[in-house]
């Protein structure tokens, strides 16, 4: 017993079992399967063998169903472990029968320790049974297990771990039955673990025995198994048993190896040996899988960065082309500022009168408060319009790839912008509006802005600077909006005196970086929701560099 | 029975012309195929009744085979897998383009008039290593009237039966029969026992009330009902008509999935009126209603204006006219577009939002991909826009002139007149006082003021009055107008919203509707 290897298989095992593979990609199914296998194995098997080379010799009788499997081991046992009958499948919990001596082998949990152990009764479905008998010689344990291919899935599945936890398998099959598929998927699966292995032969005919016999060999040798064949012939049950003649090869290979420790010892070691090299393989291909759905994950993430970029570009062009100030902006502007030709500003001294007075008896807005709302829905049109369109290229996106579609259609919502954007957008442009009017009031209370700016009082300014962010970068096609928004001329000019400002330009910059950073923070919550699917079905780079760690750990132990 | 299978399998191939194009191909493909085949097949004749045996490896097909028609043509063996290749026996006359649309090479004729107008079919297994049998069973039991599925007693419970073919068949229940063959290797109780162990397994597969006959083919227990059995089928002539029958109706199922029960309500007033709203607005329908208003009273100063300072109006243009709009209908088509400004990329998202709301509210409900679907038949924003401006370049906004700006132009005139004609009495008579000739020029008197200078203020003062109070007129005017251009531009943004929103997501909400409609009419659940 080497401690390294115990530690080294236990570690593979952790990491192993550790992997998420989530994703729905082709074989995915078959990955997971391979994972559980393997953690299965070494917990079921690997260890224990490891730690207790002298235990007995569990053989596992598997087979499909009908071939007889119980009824070799009442016959052999000479007492009824495991009803045998006509309706398939017959047996749907194991029963393990061993020596009366060799019992505390397998009291305790040191083999399949997810199975609870009983004595007394019949086998039920997710116990094990133990059945002391004197007629199994000592060193030998014989496990009954249920079918392999009926159609009780659970069966199978157990089947499958009860043969991974085998010192060697005495596999059943029958004249019927041993061209089936499934059985010859069984066989190379032992084959590429180098699990010892007995083929019984089970009820051949009398006319058929040499004709069944050779193909079998024949197929045996084109699929490399290598393996002792044992024919049973079909006969008339007495009183449930096969009569000892018949059963006589079976017998016999049992006998030689209970008789002969070493003979034990070469067999268990066998399986062993084939079962380490074989850990590496296995586990390799998990870790291959892993690999492949950290990469498919990755081209997930990297089809919703890429709408969420352009999203992002999108709403920076809409912010550079001027056209958030186009309509009533400039329009709402020239009423707060209140500047422009002499009527226009007697008109707007008077308008501004008559909306306060309105306001007070009616509760209307004020030019402020009504250039403030057009600002934040322009701002908000634009945002949620690029954000939905985002959340649609990249549903669209994830739904052509296997590994995606998944995740869109058991989330329809997922097309969609998230339902908090609508207010999360709002917030964040009020949050924004506020942020310029503290700017501008902080460097007014600085004295570092120009008396023009000044002259605008807060409200104004802060608008000024507002207006000044979606046409700054865009120099002459920002004012060529505003020259559209249909001001008169010389409102134009203060406007274009205005925003030709270096105060304006200098204030203009940061709140235009400030809006960016908080469009930035939307987009990436919005991002999040295809993000968050990936965190939690997807294996990280670091459990997967761990396990190949591991395996190499292994593969240099053993 | 015939009659009714046609139109529910018209109303498949309507389902399926649906889907086309809708669905994934790999949901469609499945449903036209059940049409093509359930078309070809009741073209090879309905009296034919195409039974095929099959069964996995070692089950004793080839022995029931040879047992039903009375020979030993199919091969017999131990060694497995025995059969490789379909086998044909047919009863009556030639039935070869039946066997050659079955693809089946090896026939062999029977005599007998008893089963007359059989095709028996011995396959392959589907459970050996050899995968190409499992195959060529695939192939024949899309085809077959009468799938027999020949068991033995080790092997009526295998999962590569049930899970490979009974569940998927579940809907096939009047299409198919189990027989237990290999009876002599049980007891007679055992027989009873495992034949209503199979009976439970059919069940738990999802048929109903299935057919389970007990038969060995080495002693000949059973064989005679199996043989009813098939004569019964072979003599109703409608094995063909229940398989295609079970077959659009599996498909219908099959379909279902992707349409739902959920009838959707449609699109909605309110949101068409949201939709158009949105639309008015990225249009720029309140500038140019802004416009037109601004016309009017730019039209009516220079019309009934003062005209001292009118000229300097004159110097400013038309705010309509600055738009391109407004002269007659047509102009937008001689000019292409109007001088709206373009769309911003706030209109866009403007109308993107409104869009996507209203696909989404009508295709509330439905299942994937209808929703998608829906908002993909929307055209796309740019489209729309130049649609919204072509609709806003046609619609007859120009303000009407009223008639009474031609009097009032009149009176202004006569009044600048008077005025004038007071200036130079007034001019003269001072020019002749300076002079010191006296009397030349009168100056009458009226109300204590002489009558020049009445001239000179009044006609200034009434210009002015005039002026004003035509200003006040124009106003409501402008008003008057920015309603009429209001009301003449929304037919052309509503029959936008109409054709490129509205219509095309109710063309997608009737395709669900015909998919449901023609699926419950497969299902049986509705007549036409």
């Amino acid at each position: 017993m080497r401690p390294e290897l115990a530690d080294a298989l236990s570690r593979l095992r952790d990491d192993l079992a550790g992997v998420r593979l989530g994703l729905e990609l082709p074989g995915a199914a078959r990955a997971r399967a391979a994972r559980d296998d393997v953690v299965g194995q070494i917990g079921d098997y690997l260890l224990p063998r490891l730690r207790q080379m002298d235990a007995p010799v569990l053989i596992v009788v598997g087979g499909s169903t009908g071939a007889g499997k119980s009824t070799i081991v009442n016959s052999l046992v000479g007492a009824d472990v495991s009803a045998a009958g006509v309706l398939r499948p017959t047996t749907r919990g194991p029963a393990l029968v061993c020596n009366p001596d060799d019992r505390r082998w397998f009291e305790d949990d040191r083999v399949l320790s997810r199975l609870p152990r009983r004595t007394g009764g019949s086998p039920a479905p997710g116990t094990l049974l133990l059945v002391p008998a004197p007629e199994v010689p000592s060193g030998l344990a014989l496990l009954d297990s249920p079918d392999i291919d009926s159609v009780l899935a659970t069966n199978r599945a157990l089947a499958t771990q009860l043969l991974a936890a085998a010192d060697a398998w005495l596999f059943v099959t029958t004249a019927a039955r041993y061209a089936d598929a499934v059985p010859w998927e069984f066989l190379a699966t032992a084959r590429e673990r180098g699990t010892a292995l007995a083929l019984v032969l089970n009820r051949v005919p009398d006319d058929a025995e040499r004709e069944v016999t050779a193909h079998l060999q024949e197929m045996m040798r084109a699929e490399r198994i290598d393996a002792l064949l044992l024919v049973v012939a079909e006969t008339q049950l007495a009183d449930g048993r096969l009569p000892s003649s018949n059963l006589a090869p079976v017998r016999r290979w049992l006998d030689a190896l209970a008789a002969d420790a070493q003979a034990r010892a070469d067999l268990i070691r066998r399986t062993l040996t084939g079962a380490l090299r074989s850990l590496p393989g296995r586990a390799g291909a998990v870790e291959g899988a892993a690999a492949e759905q950290l990469a498919a994950a990755a081209d997930l993430r990297s089809e919703a960065d890429l709408a969420y970029a352009s999203a992002r570009q999108e709403i920076e062009d809409a912010l550079r082309s001027g056209s958030l100030l186009r309509g009533e902006v400039v329009a709402r502007w020239h009423e707060v500022v209140g500047t422009g030709d002499f009527m226009r500003e007697l008109q707007s001294r008077l308008a501004s009168l008559r909306d306060r007075l309105a306001a007070a008896f009616t509760g209307r807005e004020l030019p402020a408060e009504q250039l403030r709302e057009a600002v934040e829905h322009r701002l908000e049109a634009v945002v949620r319009a690029a954000a939905e369109r985002a959340a649609e290229r990249t549903s669209l996106a994830w739904s052509e790839r296997p590994a995606g579609r998944a995740f869109v259609e058991s989330a329809p919502g997922l097309s969609r912008a998230s339902d908090e954007l609508r207010t999360e957008t709002r917030e964040q442009v009020r949050a924004w509006q506020g942020y310029v009017m503290d700017l501008v009031r902080k460097e007014g209370a600085a004295r570092r802005t120009t008396a023009r700016l000044a002259s605008l009082g807060v409200n104004g300014a802060g608008f000024t600077v507002m207006l000044a962010v979606f046409a700054s970068t865009g120099g002459l096609t920002g004012l060529e909006a505003v020259v559209a928004g249909g001001t008169s001329a010389v409102g134009t000019k203060l406007l274009e005196a205005l925003l030709g400002d270096q105060a304006v330009r200098t204030l203009a910059a940061r709140a235009r970086e400030d809006l960016v950073e908080r469009v930035d923070r939307i987009l990436r919550d919005e991002a999040e929701c295809f993000a968050g699917l990936l965190d939690d079905s997807v294996p990280d780079a670091q459990s997967i560099a761990s396990l190949h760690a591991a395996i190499d750990a292994v593969r240099r132990a053993s | 029975m015939s009659r009714d299978l046609d139109r529910r399998l018209l109303a498949l191939a309507e389902a399926v012309e649906v889907v086309e194009g809708r669905l994934e191909p790999d949901v469609v493909e499945p449903a036209r195929r059940v049409v093509a085949r359930a078309g070809a097949r009741l073209g090879l004749g309905v009296e034919w009744t195409v039974v095929a045996l099959a069964g996995p490896t070692g089950a004793g097909k080839s022995s029931l085979f040879n047992a039903l028609s009375g020979g030993d043509t199919a091969a017999v063996g131990r060694r497995r897998p025995t059969t490789s290749e379909v086998h044909a026996a047919t009863w009556g006359e030639a039935s070869g383009p039946l066997l050659d649309w079955l693809e089946v090479k090896r026939r062999h004729h029977v005599d007998g008039d008893e089963l007359h107008g059989l095709v028996l079919l011995d396959l392959p297994d589907f459970d050996s290593v050899e995968t190409a049998h499992r195959l060529e069973v695939d192939r024949i039991v899309e085809l077959a009237d009468l799938l027999v599925w020949v068991v033995e007693p080790q092997k009526y419970a295998d999962a590569a039966l049930h899970d490979g073919y009974l569940r998927r068949l579940s809907t096939h229940g009047d299409a198919m029969a189990l027989v237990l063959n290999q009876a002599d290797l049980l007891s007679a109780g055992g027989a009873a026992g495992v034949r209503g162990d199979a009976a439970r397994l059919l069940e738990e597969d999802g048929l109903h009330d299935p057919t389970v006959l007990v038969v060995s083919a080495r002693t000949g227990a059973g064989l005679t009902e199996l043989r009813a059995l098939v004569a019964g089928r072979v003599a109703a002539r409608d094995a063909a008509t229940r398989r295609l029958w079970a077959d659009a109706e599996a498909a219908a199922r099959r379909l279902r999935r992707w349409c739902g029960d959920f009838r959707p309500a449609g699109v909605e007033e309110a949101e068409r009126r949201q939709l158009v709203a949105a639309l008015s607005e990225a249009a720029g329908v309140p500038r140019v209603v802004e416009a037109v208003g601004a016309a009017h009273r730019h039209r009516g100063a220079l019309a009934t204006g003062w005209p001292v300072v009118r000229w300097i109006r004159r110097m400013r243009p038309d705010p309509l006219r600055r738009l391109r709009l407004g002269r007659s209908a047509g102009d937008a088509e001689r000019f292409g577009r109007t001088s709206l400004p373009p769309a911003t990329d706030v209109q866009r998202a403007q109308i993107a939002t409104a869009v996507r709301a209203l696909a989404d509210g009508a295709s509330a409900g439905l299942p994937t991909p209808w929703p998608r679907l829906v908002r993909a038949s929307v055209a796309d924003e740019e489209r729309i826009l130049d649609r919204l401006d072509h609709a806003v370049g046609n619609a007859r906004v120009e303000p009407s002139a009223p008639r009474w700006w031609r009097a009032a132009s009149l009176v202004q005139r006569l009044l600048v007149l008077a005025a004038a004609v007071g200036a130079l009495w007034i001019g003269l008579a001072g020019v002749a006082g300076s002079l010191r000739i006296e009397d030349v020029v009168p100056l009458p008197e009226l109300a204590g003021a002489p009558i020049p200078t009445w001239l000179v203020l009044g006609g200034l003062a009434l210009g002015l009055l005039l002026a004003f109070l035509a200003r006040l007129v124009d106003n409501a005017g402008a008003r008057r107008r920015q309603r009429g251009a209001e009301r003449a531009l929304r037919p052309g943004i509503e029959a936008v919203a109409d054709e490129l929103v509205v219509r095309p997501v109710e063309r997608e909400l009737a395709a669900h509707e015909t998919l449901q409609r023609s699926l419950a009419v497969v299902a049986g659940r509705t007549s036409l």
